[in-house]
């Protein structure tokens, strides 16, 4: 055996560099940052995650949107993150220090999510109108449900919300429960962090004014758009190849008021359902827009505004470990 | 290291068969017969995994384009059975018949009668039950969301507890080996039955059970995909190849210098790969450009191995007509250099620019674990089975078949992946383009890819037929192995 040593040292000497090397040395430097804070110890960032959002991210997983949307922004010489309007900044190590799963993501299929919870803010702002959204207005014809079931709308049968009768029913009861002043009630869930402090909840503060366009369809990004987005991604972008994920959602009878969260079909009668159904969000479907509506990486970072660094300079904040 | 590598140049030949001694066919033949169940065991869980792996990646294929089917079964949702059906490939299929590989190479370069086989059927049937539990699991919404690891936990640990009974066995056949005789396939085996646990645990525990910071299960994570790929596939893929060249055209590998130097710089270059696929990622910039600079790196064990191949084949490559291990594997040998070249090409920053991002990365990985790893196994299987079950292949005709479907349909599927991923890339940095015309622009090449995935279907439903004729005994009874093509008056080279 002894003329083996050398091999079986060699084997274990080889992996262990590697293993402190990639594993151990960068766990040494990045792998205990503390949240960044002002001289005051407020302004805190980042927040752990509200817990229907954490959820949110176990339903994140569950369904594999991380296979084709990646969730971190590149510096301005490393792609056009930036010019897409992904982020006003790159993403740093600190941003996922409260992820409870870190989706970095290799592959965009869809567009990068690292902000989709601030980007009604970047549109309120004026700014350009984020390029992944067909403008809502492209389905907004009538588009005919593009190859979804065109089915016979006649069986009132309580199934699942498989086949959505393509007959057009404007329902007037999803455009009751539309109406602008119930949709807020949709999203509370969406981006107040726990420890709420001010400066924390600009989505909220401005999305909520103002969260469907004049005509009534909800406004890119808002909760109300999620839902519709993820009942149907080709209601609101016509070319999406998006799976519509109906089965987070229930299709019930409407009893006497109509529920405060179900889709706004507003302009999309193609998926409408039979008038007195409605189609409300899951649980699960609640925590995970929540959870996209918390996907926010807007805080200025020190470590992330030079473009060329990531340095990992301990802050200087005090300790607010999680 | 010059210790063992004087110690390997004492047996330059190592197992090849020089003499065909009565006293050697025997001692052989009761090596194989020892090997016999267990191997199959292995071999007959991996061709039922690789079924299911195909199942799925033609489903995943297929959805990506026509996001509409099946989208109401929350179970068969694109998102789920994607990681089903790498899984299923990774762990299910490349892992068992890698193994099962593996154990008969063990039991011949070691020259003993395989011991123990209770610890290989019960590791086998642990990690069956491990795969299982965790593509249940994924299909039933308990995916980690981590890339290849995304079995649950009891997946893992069973998984873990399955490969330590595998490990036993080897480090316990390695240990009553017969002396002076040490091969360089059993340099790559031994490497690979030992860096996988303690990759799979570092990985394990640093991602879920002592959960590492943010971003850094990122880099573990990417760390361990890359390891896996090179480390463990890697080594068993480079190690059955060594074995299998010299072995069907009847001389030795050429230099033994050469594959010394290519495992150690293998080992220690390939390790340290990982976050070249998170380049201008949230990360201090060393950790990605000491990956890029060990991808490079590669270059230098991928062209020693490559060069001793080529050097040991010369004047060979006619009997890749005859010999179907040596069709598949010399295939296999020779993606394993492209999918290297590949993989320094898309990891250089300025390429990474067009290529992060895309399907380019899945081409890659394609590359890898079929190109490579699995023609590489599939050579080997069409070598090992017949001496297992005492019967030759039935029909050269299916076998052919088998190697066209296969290397027609990843051919077309990795050049799609690499060119339409390219171009994606471009696109996404056009950002001009609207995001959802960068999508429109690949689709044409993913529809191409589920062309591809017909072809794999019907040529992994050929091998896993015949496969399934010889273990149920239907194989030739025959003195000469079956040959691709009649042997137009040639002698000696053989199966």
């Amino acid at each position: 055996m002894k003329g083996f040593q050398p091999l079986f040292l060699g084997i274990f000497g080889i992996f262990g560099f590697s293993w402190l090397g990639m594993t151990v040395v960068p766990n040494l430097q990045i792998g205990s940052l503390n949240p960044q804070s002002d001289e005051e110890g407020t302004d805190i960032y980042p927040q752990p995650l509200s817990g229907m959002a954490a959820r949110g991210a176990q339903v994140y997983a569950a369904n594999g949107c991380f296979y084709c949307h990646s969730q971190q922004v590149r510096p301005d010489y490393g792609g056009s993150d930036l010019e897409r309007k992904w982020g006003d900044r790159r993403s740093a190590p600190r941003d996922y220090i409260f992820e409870p799963v870190v989706f970095l993501g290799t592959m965009r299929m869809g567009p990068d999510l690292a902000n989709v919870g601030h980007r009604p803010v970047l549109q309120e702002a004026g700014a350009a109108t984020p390029a992944p959204s067909a403008s809502p207005g492209a389905a907004a014809g009538a588009s005919p449900a593009p190859a979804a079931s065109p089915a016979t709308g006649t069986s009132p049968a309580p199934a699942v919300a498989a086949a959505t009768p393509a007959t057009a029913s404007p329902a007037p009861a999803a455009v009751a429960a539309a109406s602008p002043g119930a949709s807020p009630v949709a999203s509370p869930p969406a981006a107040n962090p726990p420890a709420g402090n001010a400066s924390a909840a600009p989505p909220t503060m401005v999305a909520e004014p103002k969260e469907l366009t004049d005509d009534g369809r909800p406004l890119p990004y808002t909760a109300a758009w999620h839902h519709r987005h993820l009942y149907n991604p080709r209601s609101v972008s016509e070319d999406s190849n998006m799976p519509a994920y109906r089965f987070l959602y229930e299709k019930r009878r409407i009893g006497g008021v109509a529920a405060p969260d179900a889709i706004n079909f507003v302009g999309d009668t193609g998926n409408a359902p039979e008038t007195g159904w409605e189609i409300v969000p899951s649980y699960d479907a609640r925590c995970l827009v929540a959870y996209l509506m918390s996907r926010n990486q807007s805080h200025p970072l020190k470590e992330a505004k030079a473009a060329a660094t990531t340095a990992a300079a301990p802050s200087p904040a005090k300790e607010v470990k999680k | 290291m010059s210790v063992s590598a004087e110690l390997i140049q004492e047996a330059p030949l190592g197992d090849v068969e020089v003499t065909t001694s009565d006293v050697d066919r025997v001692e052989r033949a009761l090596i194989d017969a020892s090997t016999r169940l267990p191997v199959l065991v292995f071999y007959t869980s991996a061709i039922v995994w690789l079924l299911l792996s195909t199942l799925f990646g033609i489903l995943t294929s297929f959805q990506i384009h026509s996001p509409d089917f099946l989208t109401d079964v929350p179970f068969l949702t694109w998102g789920r059975i994607r990681p089903v059906h790498l899984d299923a490939l990774i762990y299910g299929w490349a892992s068992m018949a890698g193994m099962g590989s593996a154990i008969w190479l063990m039991a011949r370069l070691c020259r003993t009668t395989l011991r123990h086989p209770l610890l290989l059927i019960s590791g086998a049937v642990f990690w069956n039950l491990g795969v299982l539990m965790g593509i249940v699991g994924i299909l039933a919404g308990y995916n980690t969301g981590y890339e290849w690891l995304e079995f649950p936990g009891y997946s893992a640990v069973t998984l873990f507890v399955a490969y330590l009974l595998i490990m036993t066995w080897a480090l316990i056949m390695f240990r009553y080996r017969r002396r002076g005789h040490v091969y360089i396939t059993q340099w790559y085996l031994l490497g690979a039955f030992l860096w996988f646990p303690w990759l799979y645990a570092s990985a394990q525990v640093m991602m879920f059970v002592f959960p590492v910071e943010g971003v850094m299960r990122g880099a573990v994570n990417w760390w361990f995909a890359n390891n896996l790929l090179f480390l463990w596939f890697g080594s068993i893929g480079l190690g059955t190849a060594y074995y299998m060249i010299p072995k069907v055209i009847g001389r030795p590998v050429h230099s033994y210098y050469l594959a010394t130097i290519g495992f150690w710089t293998f080992a220690v270059f390939s390790s340290w790969t990982g976050m070249q696929r998170l380049i201008d990622g949230p990360f201090p910039a060393w950790m990605i450009t000491a990956s890029i600079a060990a991808m490079i790196l590669t270059i230098i064990p991928v062209a020693t191995v490559g060069l001793n191949h080529h050097m040991t084949m010369r004047d060979h490559f006619p009997l890749m007509r005859y010999s179907p291990t040596l069709r598949f594997t010399v295939f296999g040998a020779i993606s394993y250099t492209a999918f290297s070249i590949v993989g320094v090409i898309i990891s250089l920053r300025s390429m990474a620019q067009a290529t992060q991002f895309t399907e380019a990365w899945m081409g890659y990985n394609y590359m890898g674990l079929y190109a490579f790893f699995t023609m590489v196994i599939f050579g080997s299987m069409y070598y090992i089975v017949p001496r297992l079950v005492g019967r030759e292949w039935r029909y050269a005709s299916l076998i052919k078949l088998h190697f066209w479907g296969s290397t027609y349909g990843i051919g077309l599927m990795v050049l799609l992946l690499l060119v339409g991923g390219f171009v994606q890339g471009l696109d996404l940095n056009d950002a001009t383009m609207p995001f959802n015309d960068t999508v429109q622009t690949i689709l044409p090449y993913l529809r191409g890819r589920t062309l591809s995935w017909i072809l794999l279907t019907v040529s992994h439903g050929i091998f896993a037929f015949h496969f399934g004729l010889m273990l149920l005994g239907f194989g030739r009874t025959a003195s000469v192995p079956t040959f691709l093509n009649p042997l137009e008056g040639r002698s000696g080279g053989g199966h």
